[in-house]
């Protein structure tokens, strides 16, 4: 219940306080999210598996945004950012969606 | 570890450290037999509290992100907003001064009439003016004519329609030079005036392809393609047809199905080409041409 309580006060953190952030860090944000996302995703059904561990959460929901994010950050200088945005986006993409999938096995028994 | 990369990813979709921190726990839990590894309550309310404030960030980052997507897509939108407004007034000072260039022409020919008709040799110069303005498409016309149309062939229904479209591309399309060699034929069978799509074309008027489009003095004409022409019906059809190059044309129009075909018409009316550039002239003057021949390289 508390996370997501902190995921709604977060939310409503960023839409009323709307902090501006760095031009220069712009461009990174989509990727953090969907890396955020997947965070979120695998510890929902850590969860549900009962294997949950905060100390796991954590680390990887930090290295998570941070390493996509640095990604992109490191095609954007070699000339492919696109290309490498595209790739975390796939790979989270599907990581998401199977742990999507699994949260649903467990919640609906189907 | 999967057989590949790919089955890796679609098959591992949980984090496998969640699956080792269990292990570790349930190894833990059989070292310390029986008293249950029941962590301590001050170190389960910090987990707790982490675990809260990571969601706190995840939130923060949706809301921040959506809220940057939505600020962008609306200065888009005011940028884009702006420009068409900035291009409606253009064009709007642009036509204006366009009918003023016309009044002031109209109201210049005018007077200009007036001054010249007082003596035979204006009267003579003015007869001139009127030839070389009829020459140089300056008015517009009306009269009886040629009406040629040509277009496209369509792609017929038989046709594997994917395929079809690089076939027509090739051959059934009108190219600049087709309108170009009808439009020499005309002039060359005697037309006084030509023009397609109701543009007119004047002396330095240019007939180019760019890209799929056919422009006319650099504005574009789309298929069909009616050029009118304007002379006597009957001596312009029978010396048109007289062209080899017609004949050539008509045959290359059969092969690929385009569409290649005049009617003579009683009434056509052509408008006046489009204004033509002004050029300032010099007189040319003894004293005048000494200082020009003194530049650089002269």
């Amino acid at each position: 219940m508390i996370p997501i309580i902190g995921l709604a006060a977060g939310v409503l953190l960023g839409l009323f306080l709307d902090p501006t952030v760095p031009l220069a860090l712009q461009p990174y944000l989509p990727i953090a999210v969907v890396a955020a996302l997947d965070a979120v995703f695998g510890g929902l059904r850590a969860r549900l598996d009962g294997i949950f561990d905060a100390k796991v959460f954590v680390i990887s929901f930090v290295s998570n945004v941070v390493v996509a994010a640095l990604i992109v950050f490191l095609g954007d200088q070699l000339g492919v950012g696109a290309q490498l945005s595209t790739a975390v986006v796939v790979v989270l993409g599907i990581r998401i969606f199977g742990n999507a999938a699994a949260i649903r096995r467990h919640v609906f028994r189907a | 570890m999967g057989a590949s990369l790919l089955d890796d990813v679609l098959a591992e979709t949980l984090d496998p450290a969640y699956a080792q921190a269990a292990r570790r726990h349930a190894a833990r839990a059989a070292v310390t037999e029986g008293d249950e590894v029941a962590p301590r309550p001050e170190r389960r309310r910090r987990a707790q509290v982490l675990v809260a404030l990571v969601m706190v960030i995840a939130g923060l980052l949706v809301a921040v992100t959506y809220d940057q997507a939505v600020t962008k897509s609306e200065g888009r939108d005011q940028i884009r907003n702006a420009l068409v407004h900035d291009i409606k007034r253009a064009s709007g000072v642009s036509d204006d001064l366009a009918t003023q260039l016309e009044q002031l022409r109209s109201k210049v020919g005018a007077t200009r009439e007036k001054l010249l008709t007082a003596s035979t040799a204006g009267q003579k110069a003015l007869d001139d003016l009127a030839r070389a303005e009829q020459a140089a498409a300056a008015e517009a016309v009306t009269g009886p004519g040629l009406l040629v149309t040509l277009a496209n062939a369509e792609s017929s229904a038989d046709q594997d329609p994917v395929g079809a479209t690089s076939g027509e591309a090739a051959g059934g399309r009108v190219r600049d030079g087709d309108l170009q060699l009808v439009v020499n034929a005309l002039w060359a069978a005697g037309a006084e005036a030509v023009s397609i799509n109701g543009q007119r074309l004047g002396p330095t008027s240019a007939i180019r392809f760019a890209g799929e489009a056919v422009l006319v003095d650099f504005r574009p004409v789309t298929n069909p393609y009616e050029i009118s022409a304007i002379g006597d019906p009957d001596t312009l059809s029978s010396r048109f047809l007289a062209v080899p190059e017609v004949s050539a044309l008509a045959s290359v129009a059969v092969t690929f199905g385009m569409r290649f075909d005049f009617a003579q018409e009683d009434h056509l009316s052509l408008p006046a080409a489009s204004t033509p550039e002004l050029r300032v002239a010099h007189a040319e003057s003894p004293e005048k041409s000494a200082p020009a021949s003194e530049t650089p390289g002269g």
